[in-house]
């Protein structure tokens, strides 16, 4: 049984936080496949920069892992915002067009091979298809993980807490502090707490963090998923977009820091060096990858401290 | 002045003779390359080498073949298998014949170096890893 199906036999149907919650999770897996395309990236240059020994067959191993990651992406946002989900799938196919082109045995290579091994030339065609400045933007695989990007995270309404139903008569057990009610994606999605709870009550290491030097808006304006080490940070204002997603789980090749605003200038104002930041016109994503543990809640501590401050001062 | 270390590079994919080459030169091998599996197995019915490094699969003959070739011809040559993927049912029967040792690709000629340096070093013979003209390893 699929997690999807376990959670749809949980209680309180009608809440919203079931839907939240799966929501959430699907997002996660989104992140997941957008992460794994990125450390295929990350393999084909180090092979490419590193005088490695490879065949013809890695590249395309590689090009094949990449459109399965990518279909997988596609999948997962075309269930987040179904509306997207044919413009998505049409895209994906005019990728895996062009990966087709690339490997049809006996292409000539480009014009201005800068490489003597057709093998070494194939990867670094390859990897201009995947995130190449001689290609248009719109062309490239890392394009068209922004543009999946842009339609889910402007495809995705805010959360709006006061239609879920029961779970309004239960919006005080839910609220941490007074200004970001706090869901545990597990346990709540089977039943709603009965009494009210406390941030000691959540043993969650990248919340405990981000709060630790934050002053909290009065009126709730956030809302965090959480489990052990995952947390889901998203603003509730319809006017403005944000979304914070971590893995604080102390093993630095998985833990991470993916945030999306629409907002096109705050990350700059919020976020410590070291941080991918991507800008575009509808706002920014960035992102911190294979974070140690002490990176991670010294990050987080910042990026809290700031981004509420931030949005108080929006308010 | 000791003797080289004499190895025979078979792998149908050119890239692998044209950039392992030069780097096992650097340390002071021997290093005759073939591409044809049969022009290697008749080169080595002709000459005693040190070392056989093979592709496990290639059109003709496959390294298992090869390997059964020097192990009766010459049973103190040391052979190391290249391997690709999904040839691992290959490289088990390989190890069950007495393969010295194998190498995935994708992998760099330093990689390969380091397990040659231990052929070596089983024939009683040493080399050092270290490019000959002291460049840092890059090739």
């Amino acid at each position: 049984m699929s997690i999807t199906e376990k959670l749809k036999k949980f209680g309180h149907k009608e809440t919203g936080v079931r839907y939240f919650c799966l929501q959430t999770i699907r997002f996660k897996k989104l992140l997941e496949n957008a992460r794994g395309v990125l450390d295929l990236f990350a393999d084909g240059r180090e092979k490419l920069q590193g005088e490695y020994i490879f065949d013809r067959h890695y590249v395309v191993s590689l090009i094949d892992s990449v459109l399965d990651r990518l279909k997988m992406m596609v999948y997962d946002a075309a269930v987040l915002v179904p509306a997207r989900g044919e413009a998505l799938f049409a895209a994906y196919d005019v990728h895996k067009q062009t990966a087709r082109k690339l490997i049809v045995p006996g292409r000539a290579a480009s014009a201005g091979s800068d490489f003597d091994d057709p093998e070494y030339q194939l990867l670094a065609e390859a990897l201009q298809w995947f995130n190449g400045t001689a290609m248009p933007t719109d062309q490239t695989v890392m394009g068209f993980i922004k543009q999946t990007f842009f339609y889910v995270t402007t495809g995705l309404p805010a959360p709006d807490i006061l239609s879920w139903g029961k779970l309004s008569e239960h919006i005080d057990v839910l609220t941490v502090g007074r200004g970001l009610y706090v869901i545990d994606l597990w346990k709540d999605v089977q039943s709603l707490p009965a009494h009210k709870r406390t941030l000691a009550d959540f043993d969650q290491t990248p919340l405990r963090h981000l709060l630790m030097a934050a002053s909290l808006p009065a009126e709730p304006v956030w809302i965090a998923a959480v489990s052990e080490y995952q947390m889901s940070l998203q603003s509730i204002r319809p006017d403005f977009g944000f979304r914070l997603e971590t893995l604080a789980s102390g093993y630095e090749p998985s833990d991470f820091i993916f945030i999306f605003t629409d907002n096109v200038t705050l990350l700059d104002k919020i976020l410590p060096p070291g941080f991918h930041i991507e800008s575009t016109d509808f706002g920014q994503f960035a992102w911190s990858l294979d974070l140690s543990a002490k990176t991670i809640e010294d990050t987080l501590m910042n990026i809290g401290r700031k981004l509420f401050d931030e949005s108080l001062r929006r308010s | 002045m000791s003797k080289s270390l004499t190895v025979l590079l078979l792998d149908d994919e050119p890239i692998v003779g044209r950039r392992l080459k030069p780097a096992l030169d650097k340390i002071g091998c021997q290093v005759e390359v073939f591409e044809d599996p049969r022009q290697a197995v008749a080169r080595i019915d002709e000459k005693e080498f040190d070392i056989v490094v093979t592709d496990i699969r290639m059109e003709g003959l496959d390294g298992i073949q090869v390997l059964e070739h020097v192990q009766q011809k010459w049973p103190r040559t040391k052979v190391i298998m290249i391997t690709g993927y999904a040839k691992m049912d290959l490289a088990r029967e390989a190890m069950g014949k007495g393969v010295f040792d194998f190498i995935a690709k994708p992998f760099r000629p330093d990689d390969l170096r380091q397990i040659i340096a231990r052929a070596a070093e089983a024939l009683g013979m040493t080399i050092d890893v270290e490019p000959v003209n002291g460049n840092s390893g890059k090739e």
